[in-house]
């Protein structure tokens, strides 16, 4: 069974309990861009209950308060480990005692650094027969929060791995006919880039978004690329890792954990016993912010809706104007392929409302034509002053869109 | 540099379907005379901006077209 495919690399199960079995060492400050030393360093890690910290490849350490440059890939010895089968590394990996370090992506400021736990990181991997024998399409950056969630998801089943992060679109349309991917986990922008249809893939069966708020235009595409697959959402913060079953577009809280939310001011709020530790946490009553701004589709049920996330909104002239909601208008626009709004700052009204616009190959449309669709569906304020029609848009290291 | 400035206040107006003007004065009164709101003037300075890189409001409110001109001047 193979593990990992990545870079053209094929790594077995049994190569990787091979690496596993052979040092007595792991890295605790591990900075790879080798997706596969990355992964063995950190199951080494695991199996030894061993604390870790998860960097970025390319990280400046700079950027990270706190962080002692010079323990970075420097190795530290462990008891050497003689695994006889994954089955004994699985075990061992669920039961860790490992502290985890990982990093808020930081759309805006520095990366924040929150502690997780075997159980924080592992909660919503579902195990058993039907899980077997999945082809996991890896589209996150591995050392993120939901990059951890697909690789433990795949990892404690024995599926494969096919490395597809920060690739071209013909690179992933090939991968998946060639290993015939059956799953894929990703950000709504990592799907923008699949668009527009031209071919159906039969091969996937299921299709999980995250990170992100997408739209329903982008939901009628991915049908159409992959008719096979269910597709779900999923809800997944580096703070608390993965907390709701997804529901169409809406999320419920499990009925186990309900009594563990609130809600103020539109704001979801996580009582601190579901998240990591860091200091960067200000909790009021015990109460965590999430930032997430929510509506009930049924609160009984505690059925809800994303709407935005609050540090997002721009206030144009006094009016806050939420851009999730302006780009998902700009990308129903036919010919559109993707859109980011953001502020740009300004003497007359604080921000000034602007957008970065892809068009799809051999569209034509003006700043004017976007600008009158927009016009006859949103309020004035809402619709962007400047429109740029750019070749693609800039992303975090997590994959999401990077606001100006 | 005028025919620049007289393009983006068109095309201000044109996405608020106003007809197109076909010359501007020093004179020209841009919230009476051009019919434009502070959400018109913003967008005019953020394109000015992008087109000569000088914000036109950054020191003080701007009434008309020859106090545009003069600060590009500048």
């Amino acid at each position: 069974m193979v593990f990992l495919y990545n870079n053209g690399k094929a790594y077995g199960y049994d190569d990787l309990l091979r690496s596993l079995n052979k040092d007595a060492s792991y890295y605790p400050y591990y900075k790879t861009s080798d997706v596969y030393a990355y992964f063995v360093n950190l199951i080494k890690a695991l199996a030894a209950s061993k604390p870790l910290v998860l960097l970025d490849s390319d990280i400046n350490p700079s950027e990270i308060e706190g962080l002692d440059e010079s323990k970075i890939n420097v190795a530290e010895s462990i008891a050497s480990a003689s695994f006889q089968s994954m089955d004994e590394v699985v075990a061992a990996v669920k039961v860790s005692q490992s502290e985890i370090t990982i990093f808020t992506s930081g759309t805006t400021g520095q990366p924040k650094k929150v502690v997780h736990s075997i159980c924080t990181l592992t909660r919503s991997v579902r195990m058993g027969e039907k899980y077997q024998g999945q082809i996991w399409a890896y589209a996150y950056n591995p050392t993120h929060m939901a990059g951890l969630q697909v690789f433990f998801q795949a990892f404690e089943n024995q599926n494969t791995l096919v490395n597809v992060f920060n690739q071209s679109r013909e690179y992933v349309y090939q991968q998946i006919c060639e290993k015939g991917i059956t799953h894929v986990s990703a950000t709504p922008t990592f799907y923008r880039l699949l668009l527009p249809f031209e071919q159906a893939y039969e091969s996937v069966v299921r299709v999980t978004l995250g990170g992100e708020k997408s739209d329903q235009h982008l939901y009628d595409s991915i049908a159409k690329i992959f008719p096979n697959a269910k597709i779900n959402n999923v809800y997944a913060s580096t703070e608390a890792g993965s907390l709701f079953a997804a529901k169409g577009d809406c999320f419920q809280i499990p009925e186990a954990i309900k009594d563990k939310f609130k809600v103020v001011d539109d704001e979801l709020l996580i009582h601190k016993s579901l998240l990591g530790s860091s200091d960067s946490f200000k909790f009021t009553d015990d109460y965590y912010h999430s930032g997430d701004l929510i509506e009930w589709v049924d609160e009984a049920q505690g059925l809800f809706r994303f709407k935005s996330r609050k540090n997002e909104l721009i206030n144009v002239g006094g009016y806050k104007v939420n851009p999730g909601e302006v780009e998902v208008a700009i990308q129903d626009i036919e010919g559109v392929r993707q859109a980011m709004v953001y502020g740009k700052a300004n003497s007359i009204l604080g921000n000034v409302l602007c957008a970065d616009v892809v068009l799809e190959a051999g569209t034509e449309l003006t700043e004017l034509d976007i600008k009158k669709a927009l016009g006859a569906q949103l309020q004035d304020f809402k619709v962007p002053r400047r429109i740029k029609f750019v070749d693609e848009i800039s992303l975090t290291r997590t994959g999401k869109m990077k606001r100006v | 540099m005028g025919k620049k400035v007289l393009d983006i206040l068109n095309e201000i107006r044109a996405a608020k379907n106003m007809a197109p003007i076909e010359t501007i004065g020093a004179d020209t009164k841009l919230r009476e005379d051009l019919g434009l709101t502070s959400f018109d003037l913003a967008e005019l300075t953020v394109k000015i901006e992008d087109e000569f890189d000088i914000d036109i409001f950054e020191d003080g409110l701007v009434s008309t077209v020859g106090e545009i001109f003069a600060k590009l001047e500048k």
